[in-house]
């Protein structure tokens, strides 16, 4: 499979301090001017300024994105735990259920951002990331659409209680994420790979754990790192261990920040 | 361009309320009846519709040993089920690694969640409220080991799990994929329909100018997609093409030129490789809803130009109610069965056409015929369109 050139990358963090059994480093709720956004949810916020930092990031305006040309896949793992539980405990009022769908995160920037390509929804952890960044290179390179954006929102300060209930579910601290990726057409391999071993995940060096959004987050620490060459991300969820191999060589990307650029170095 | 890998779907195998199993179902269809009724299974007093299309026996499965009790997930092993009778395995004659699982959703198990914060089942039963819950418990009773994937497109997500599992075939990432939707009816998504409104308290009239609203049901559609050099014995078709578009427009509502739904068909048909001409009937998505019906009538001339009008289009709400996530896959094999029997199940309920949905609905009774092009279009919340093209065996 030929690899996307990274054409940005927008990376939100939670932080905190990691102290407590069951510790989670927060993003707060973006503030975001606007009618439509009384009632958005803070997951829905969170992909917006994902995309806004993904905006700078490649130092493109927003009208770069807008179109059937661009293909938007979302995943998350947990982020529509937050509302739905505001829904179940009856704290978001009627209007509240439309947002319980977790389609209604992708649609927040869909509707926003103009961005009305092909789409697609995976619920699971890294290794669905992993296959997402793999659908977009193949949407790429089938040229089904001219970008592709994987979205992917973490958030777990709603159902904290939750988590902490069961502990051995996940590592800690829980770190909540928001990123998107922005991906166009380039020039070396992708090769994903995926297998169910049944092991569980093991316990992290650090870092924390993001779900979903661990892949993106890695990319950007990589590219941070400035050290080039090819990428290799990984990822565990439930029994799933996945992994991509990422060989970013020759690629023709118009902005040749980051990762391409040092690839080529 | 190469030609692309062709994938059939061997077998299918459903739990609705219209009928327990694939027969069933298809002889539910032909012969007009209806599963909607009063829901028994969760509290409805408060609600101001109390009526859907509700599964009353969960197929032949007498022993739900090691299948927690989620409705969610037994509505998949159910169909699982009927699928592996129909298919006549399990367990698997393949290499479990080999065989993969791609389910579609709305909902997840999310009615876990909501009796786990309601105090009503232990906490430990977590995991299953995750919406890839009920795929993984049902990889596990397949044994399935390949990759399990949930996909939640919300009401297109069954078209995009079928979709999903023809590109894992294609990848030789798996032999044979289990695909398919599901969703249950629970308190969550009756209390949510109700605050929105959309819930009628007359029959599900798809495209008649009296339609008020739809009502919702549950299910579960799953099949057996292999690739076509490798299918030994039957099939029931060719999944051939699927197209996707946002409509970027509203998180509840659908756009109302159907744009979004018409840029779906188009992607779908290109990537079938076959012209608006080639299609031969239409199942359309057809909820029943004032705005969608009319909308996508709009959408469907648009992309079929003069075709939409000499083609049948029906829907089968009417009979099943809104099955949510397994909706798109029920539409799918029943036109599959539809090509299989030379019968077009007609519309139910549609008595009096709006003159805005001026296509040709197969009204009253089935309609003798035996298409080879098959469309199956999908809409949901979120903007969400999805188009499957499929092929007759």
């Amino acid at each position: 499979m030929r690899a996307p050139a990274i054409r940005g990358l927008g990376l939100l963090s939670g932080t905190g301090s990691g102290s407590g059994p069951a510790p989670i480093w927060t993003l707060a709720r973006p503030d975001r001017p606007g009618d439509r956004f009384r009632r958005a949810t803070r997951e829905c916020l969170l992909a917006l300024a994902a995309v806004d930092a993904m905006l700078e990031d490649g130092k493109a305006p927003r009208e770069a994105i807008a179109g059937d040309g661009t293909a938007l896949l979302y995943v998350t793992a947990a982020a529509y735990g937050a509302s739905n539980r505001e829904f179940i405990e009856r704290r978001g009022g009627v209007m509240h259920f439309a947002y319980t769908a977790p389609a209604v995160v992708p649609a927040e920037v869909a509707i926003e951002f103009g961005v009305t390509g092909a789409y697609g929804i995976l619920i699971g952890g890294a290794p669905s990331t992993l296959r997402a960044v793999d659908q977009a290179a193949r949407l790429l390179d089938e040229g089904r659409c001219d970008r592709a954006l994987v979205l992917v929102v973490e958030i777990f300060e709603e159902c904290g209680d939750l988590y902490a209930r069961h502990r051995r579910f996940t590592r800690w601290p829980l770190v909540e994420t928001a990123a998107c990726l922005w991906l166009e057409r380039g020039d070396g391999e992708l090769r994903f790979e995926s297998t169910r071993d049944g092991r569980r995940a093991p316990v992290p060096p650090g870092g924390g754990e993001r779900f979903a959004a661990g892949p993106l987050a890695d990319l950007r620490e990589w590219r941070d790192r400035g050290t080039g060459g090819p990428i290799e991300l990984s990822g565990r969820w439930r029994d799933e261990h996945a992994g991509l191999h990422w060989s970013t060589e020759r690629s023709h990307a118009r902005d040749t920040r980051g990762v391409i650029r040092r690839s080529e170095r | 361009m190469g030609t692309p890998e062709r994938v059939a779907i061997a077998a299918a195998g459903v739990v609705t309320p219209i009928g327990a199993d694939l027969e069933a179902f298809w002889s539910a269809l032909i012969t007009g009846v209806s599963g909607i009724s009063q829901i028994e299974r969760v509290r409805v007093d408060d609600l101001r519709v109390q009526r859907g299309g509700e599964v009353k026996k969960l197929g032949r499965i007498k022993d739900w040993c090691g299948v927690p009790d989620c409705r969610a997930t037994r509505l998949l092993i159910a169909a699982a089920d009927d699928l592996c009778a129909q298919a006549a395995f399990r367990p698997l004659p393949l290499d479990p690694a080999r065989v993969a699982v791609v389910v579609g959703t709305a909902l997840g198990g999310v009615e876990e969640g909501e009796k786990a914060l309601g105090g009503d089942r232990p906490s430990r039963r977590f995991p299953d409220a995750l919406y890839d819950g009920p795929g993984l418990r049902l990889a596990r009773w397949l044994g399935a080991r390949g990759p399990v994937i949930t996909v939640s497109t919300a009401c297109a997500s069954g078209a995009t799990a079928l979709a999903t599992a023809a590109d894992l075939l294609r990848r030789d990432e798996a032999d044979a994929v289990v695909a398919g939707g599901y969703d249950a009816l629970c308190r969550f998504v009756l209390r949510g329909f109700n605050a929105l409104r959309s819930l009628t308290r007359d029959e599900v009239r798809p495209f008649d100018r009296r339609r008020s609203g739809l009502l919702l049901g549950e299910a579960g559609a799953l099949a057996l997609l292999v690739r076509e050099r490798d299918l030994r014995g039957p099939r029931l078709g060719t999944v051939l093409g699927y197209g996707s578009a946002s409509d970027g427009f509203h998180i509840a509502a659908p756009e109302p030129s159907g744009r979004g739904l018409e840029r779906a068909v188009r992607a779908a048909l290109a990537d079938a490789r076959v012209s608006p001409r080639d299609v031969d009937f239409v199942s359309a998505h057809g909820t029943a809803t004032l705005l969608n019906d009319r909308i996508e009538t709009a959408a469907l001339k648009r992309a079929l130009g003069p075709r939409a009008h000499e083609v049948p289009v029906n829907s089968i709400k009417g009979a099943l109610g809104h099955t949510m996530g397994a909706a798109a896959a029920l539409e799918a094999f029943m036109c599959l069965l539809s090509a299989q029997r030379g019968l077009i199940p007609p519309t139910l309920h549609l008595e009096e056409p709006d003159p805005e949905c001026d296509l040709d609905y197969v009204p009253g009774r089935p309609r003798a015929a035996r298409p080879r092009i098959m469309l199956s279009t999908s809409m949901g919340f979120g903007g969400c369109n999805g188009a499957l093209v499929l092929e007759a065996a």
